[in-house]
């Protein structure tokens, strides 16, 4: 077996740096973090033992050269490096490298990434084992072949990326006279994406939601499941609001959901942390294996709240051989959480990334309240990379109880000098159709968008614009 | 024009909330030049200037790294093995200039193990002269002087780590030592 692990290399930026570190420290195990030159200041360089700088700004000469992060854990002393996620947590590439130089990759093997990466091999995986999938075709050549499958099938059917993820090289396509134009932009988009243009076809479910379920595995062959996420709450594929549990599956489904996610963690010798994602048709109550993320994800702490398991330690115990420290018998779920993703953008203007100097930075604490940041006071929010500056996680007794301590504490959170997302997410929680539960995936921008209550939101000024509003009035 | 003990304090103390790395003040023939990182303490080349508040959400043991904890071998720490400030001075003496890593990775010295130096300290070096590599991952650059001048440091130990960045070598310019008023 590998030496233990007495330092993690943060291969990472921003809250989920901030995020290992902190699991690194609970375990007490030290850490180096690789930095860009635009994250020198980041809180995650503060708190890491080290701080090494990688190189340039811009991603593609910092965080994603895999060559890099290598050298430097191999040259700061690491036994172990931490992906994170985005970057290169998901490149099979990475753990083949590690494991050349003797590093401990806290993930799974590079043969699991590549079975459950890959979304067509995923889905014929999944097939194998009798777990539902969307209905669709196995791979698309051309735009030809998508007009022939919307002869058989019918539209509207959506056309995806194999290597994709996050919503990109994705395309809905309603009728024939689309399907050129949708094949042309969905490939080229996967290509500059993934490096791989293979698209296939998937049935287009009106009225969907979003639920994943967390397992992790250990290398003695014990998997255990966390239960479910629901992440209905999203604009253009990409999640905003999560929760656990779902408001619209009982027992018997979230049962059926989940051991169809173990099942299918053990037929590819899954280790560490992973998420199965299904589709629920809210129509037919029916639901489809989507994909695997095969890392962490942004919305693990909605299910360390209702479970109390601490996800990343786990994840580095694993990695470095450990037996899982629960077994299945030993997961409770307690009460309900839910997460906002607070990021630096301007919902009103479409959501555009509004990077810049953060003044006021006065995050809510207080029982049942988490906020995963990197940021602080006089923080500069750099222009290179995403736009997610935090995430607020509030754990209640109920649903409802959950719904009123994230309603209060949005309003307690108070963030000038970039405008931030927090008004949307406080409108969100307002309407009654999140009340209620009777989100869609779609809801946010078919209904919520276009809806009175949208328009009313407007991100808080900037302090000099407030202050000449201010002289204006005198 | 004559300054005082808290004149200087307060100087300090102006410097210290600001987030300038240098001050020159002169008032008529008094000069007062203060740097920060100039007590030769090993201090992170990527040190911010003031501290980001611990969210209140923090447990107590975040201001006792673990490094410390289990500091009990006689190994320097992992912040000691940080570049000194030496090599992360943004700000070098007068007609001094940094050769940097144009990479992290691997540096070294001579082009093959045994051979040579490309350069030792005091050698004459012109602005195309190699004097250095970096390797990554079994890829080799080579790094050149940049100045024609005289190696007067070499502020890295062969095949140690250096960060993206980071001083290797220092070399006085010709040009300064030629006319001292070039900056």
């Amino acid at each position: 077996m590998t030496l233990p692990i007495r330092r993690v290399f943060v291969a990472n930026r921003g809250e989920i740096a901030v995020r290992v570190i902190r699991a690194c420290r609970t375990l007490g195990i030290e850490t180096v973090i690789g930095v860009s030159e635009a994250d020198r200041d980041t809180l995650g360089a503060r708190l890491a033992d080290r701080a090494v700088c990688i190189g340039p700004a811009p991603a593609a000469q910092s965080y994603l050269r895999m060559d890099t992060a290598v050298t430097a854990a191999k040259g700061t002393g690491c036994q172990a490096l931490h992906p994170g996620y985005g970057f290169l947590a998901e490149r099979a590439a990475f753990p083949r490298l590690c494991a050349e130089h003797g590093l401990v990759f806290v993930g799974p093997s590079a043969d699991a990434i590549e079975a459950m990466g890959d979304k067509l091999r995923a889905r014929k995986i999944a097939e194998s084992l009798g777990i539902p999938t969307v209905p669709g075709t196995d791979c698309v050549a051309s735009a030809d072949d998508l007009v022939q499958f919307g002869r058989r099938a019918g539209y509207p059917f959506l056309v995806k990326a194999s290597a994709g993820g996050g919503g990109r090289g994705m395309r809905v396509v309603r009728t024939a006279e689309e399907a050129p134009s949708a094949f042309e932009s969905a490939s080229a988009e996967a290509r500059a994406a993934f490096g791989d243009s293979t698209l296939y076809i998937e049935r287009y479910v009106e009225r969907a939601r979003h639920i994943e379920i967390q397992v992790i595995a250990d290398a003695h062959g014990n998997v255990v499941h966390l239960g479910e996420r629901d992440c209905s709450t999203q604009r253009r594929h990409q999640k905003l609001i999560e929760e656990a549990p779902s408001p619209v599956i009982d027992e018997a489904m979230r049962s059926s959901m989940a051991q169809a996610a173990v099942r299918l963690v053990r037929h590819v010798s899954y280790t560490n942390a992973g998420t199965i994602e299904f589709i629920f048709d809210l129509d037919t109550r029916a639901f489809y294996f989507l994909e695997m993320n095969t890392r962490i994800q942004v919305e693990h702490p909605v299910t360390e709240s209702i479970t109390g398991v601490d996800l990343v330690a786990e994840q580095i115990r694993v990695a470095g051989g450990a037996p899982l420290s629960l077994a299945q018998q030993d997961v409770r779920f307690d009460g309900h959480a839910i997460e906002c993703r607070i990021n630096a953008e301007m919902p009103e203007r479409d959501f555009q990334p509004s990077p810049g100097r953060i003044g006021t930075w006065q995050a809510p604490a207080g029982a049942g309240i988490r906020v995963d940041t990197h940021c602080y006071p006089g923080y500069f929010v750099p222009p290179f990379y995403d736009s997610m500056i935090g995430k607020l996680i509030v754990h209640g007794r109920d649903r409802e109880d959950a719904v009123s301590r994230m309603s209060s504490a949005l309003a307690a959170f108070k963030v000038d000098g970039v405008p931030t997302t927090i008004p949307f997410h406080q409108a969100v929680l307002a309407h009654p159709d999140f009340a209620q539960g009777r989100v869609t995936t779609r809801w946010v921008e078919d209904k919520f968008m276009t809806s009175s209550a949208a328009r009313r939101i407007s991100a808080p000024l900037r302090p000099e614009a407030q202050r000449s509003c201010a002289e204006g009035a005198a | 024009m004559s300054l005082t003990h808290d004149d200087v304090l307060a100087i300090l103390k102006i410097i210290d909330e600001s987030p300038y790395d240098e001050v020159r003040i002169e008032i008529g023939d008094l000069k007062v030049h203060v740097r920060r990182h100039g007590d030769g303490a090993a201090l992170e080349p990527m040190q911010p200037l003031s501290r980001p508040p611990e969210s209140p959400a923090q447990s107590s043991t975040e201001s006792q790294p673990a490094a410390q904890a289990s500091a009990s071998s006689a190994a320097p720490s992992l912040r000691e093995q940080a570049p000194t400030d030496d090599a992360a001075q943004p700000h070098l003496a007068e007609g001094l200039v940094a050769v940097r890593a144009p990479m992290l990775g691997t540096f070294y010295r001579a082009p093959t193990p045994g051979d040579p130096p490309f350069v030792e300290v005091g050698d004459k070096v012109s602005a195309d002269d190699t004097v250095c590599l970096v390797e990554v991952m079994k890829l080799f650059s080579s790094v050149k002087a940049g100045v024609a001048g005289t190696v007067v440091k070499i502020a890295v130990e062969n095949g140690s780590m250096v960060e993206h960045g980071q001083v290797m070598i220092l070399i006085e310019s010709d040009r300064h030592t030629a006319d001292p008023a070039v900056q």
